[in-house]
């Protein structure tokens, strides 16, 4: 059994209860999903930010590289963000 | 006299968006159908195969006829004008980024055409996802043109073109490698440590174009769908314009550093 006739079975045997049931795990899971993957990236931000800004104030005058790498480097470290964005934006949209 | 002029000129256009805007706020109506779908024709026997994105097509054939144009106007001469100064800085701090990563002095010039065509494609199409246009979205019957609700199509939030240049890259690396270290020795990296290690290295092989592409399309596809949904909420009144800044150009353009800048280290991290 696939995914659209499990649910086609459990909207019309769980009526209104089912409707209920499948719209609270659809919005619950992509909320779970966003906020718990949001966590990783920003403490990685984080340490990034905290890394540059030492390396700022103990060389001045290099703080030009060092913004542009340091918004490189969080560029690519919000990438396991970017895979959560992506699964809620296919829960809430594409899900059948 | 020419600034004066311009300035006069976006004071006066933003003051006229405001006034719309305000006289917007009472009449837009929020219509969130359509949002997230792809205008897709197919033919034939349909299926993955038969199967077109004419918005990514058009607008792939418009960003290179964009990019040819703006090619031919910059005249390269002896004493260097305005614009071709800022083109030749640009370019040469990529070119002292390949100079760092490739080892192989005879590689580094087709691995900065490469990084560097991607580039400028991907930009346009990034920076043309930060200004508003025409917008399609497919309805239950025919398709809904309007104009100035949303941003340009951007071909880069479409996967299948990030996912064929990030493949393309991958082949690129591959080819690079057999060609400066020859088939055995290339054969042989993949045993690296020792042979048990293989299964880890094909599949971090094959990792790389999906992180690669996914980062792109996610930063892209994720972002114009959150302005369009914020935007939504208020009714177009003055935020869009930040965020398509924010997202369209900025955001835009710093992606399109990070793939060009990693096609740059996966072709020299497989060479010698």
């Amino acid at each position: 059994m696939d995914l659209k006739t499990m649910l086609e079975t459990l909207v019309t045997n769980g009526g209104y209860l089912g409707w209920g049931l499948y719209y609270l795990a659809k919005f619950l899971a992509a909320g779970l999903c966003m906020g718990i993957g949001a966590l990783g990236p920003a403490f990685g931000e984080g340490k990034i930010g905290a890394a540059a800004m030492e390396a700022m104030a103990r060389q001045p005058e290099l703080s030009g590289t060092i913004r542009t790498n340091m918004i490189l480097a969080d560029a690519i470290d919000e990438t396991t963000g970017i895979y959560c964005l992506l699964i809620s934006i296919i829960l809430l949209l594409v899900l059948p | 006299m020419t600034k004066d002029r311009v300035s006069k000129f976006i004071i006066f256009f933003f003051i006229l968006y405001i006034g719309l805007g305000i006289i917007n706020l009472f009449i837009f109506e929020m219509n969130m159908e359509g949002i997230g779908e792809r205008w897709i024709v197919s033919f034939g026997k349909g299926g993955f195969f038969g199967q077109l994105n004419p918005m990514t097509l058009i607008m792939s054939f418009a960003i290179m006829i964009i990019l040819i144009l703006i090619a031919r106007k910059i005249k390269f001469e002896r004493i260097p004008g305005r614009v071709q100064a800022a083109v030749e800085t640009f370019f040469d701090s990529f070119w002292q980024i390949t100079e760092e990563v490739v080892p192989n002095p005879e590689f580094r010039r087709p691995t900065f055409v490469v990084a560097m065509s991607l580039f400028l494609y991907i930009v346009v199409s990034n920076v043309l996802g930060g200004i508003p246009g025409i917008n399609v979205t497919p309805l239950a019957n025919g398709i809904n043109i309007q104009l100035f609700t949303d941003v340009w199509y951007s071909p880069t939030s479409d996967l299948n073109v990030n996912l064929t240049y990030a493949i393309m890259v991958l082949i690129i690396s591959h080819v690079f490698a057999i060609k400066s270290k020859g088939f055995a020795s290339w054969f042989k990296s993949f045993f690296e440590p020792n042979p048990i290690m293989f299964p880890l290295n094909i599949i971090s092989e094959i990792a790389k174009p999906i992180s690669h592409s996914f980062r792109l399309f996610g930063n892209i596809m994720g972002g114009g769908m959150l302005v369009l949904i914020l935007s939504s909420i208020v009714k177009y009144f003055v935020l869009p314009v930040f965020l398509w800044a924010i997202f369209g150009w900025f955001f835009g353009f710093i992606q399109a550093f990070v793939f060009s800048l990693l096609t740059i280290v996966y072709i020299g991290s497989l060479l010698e």
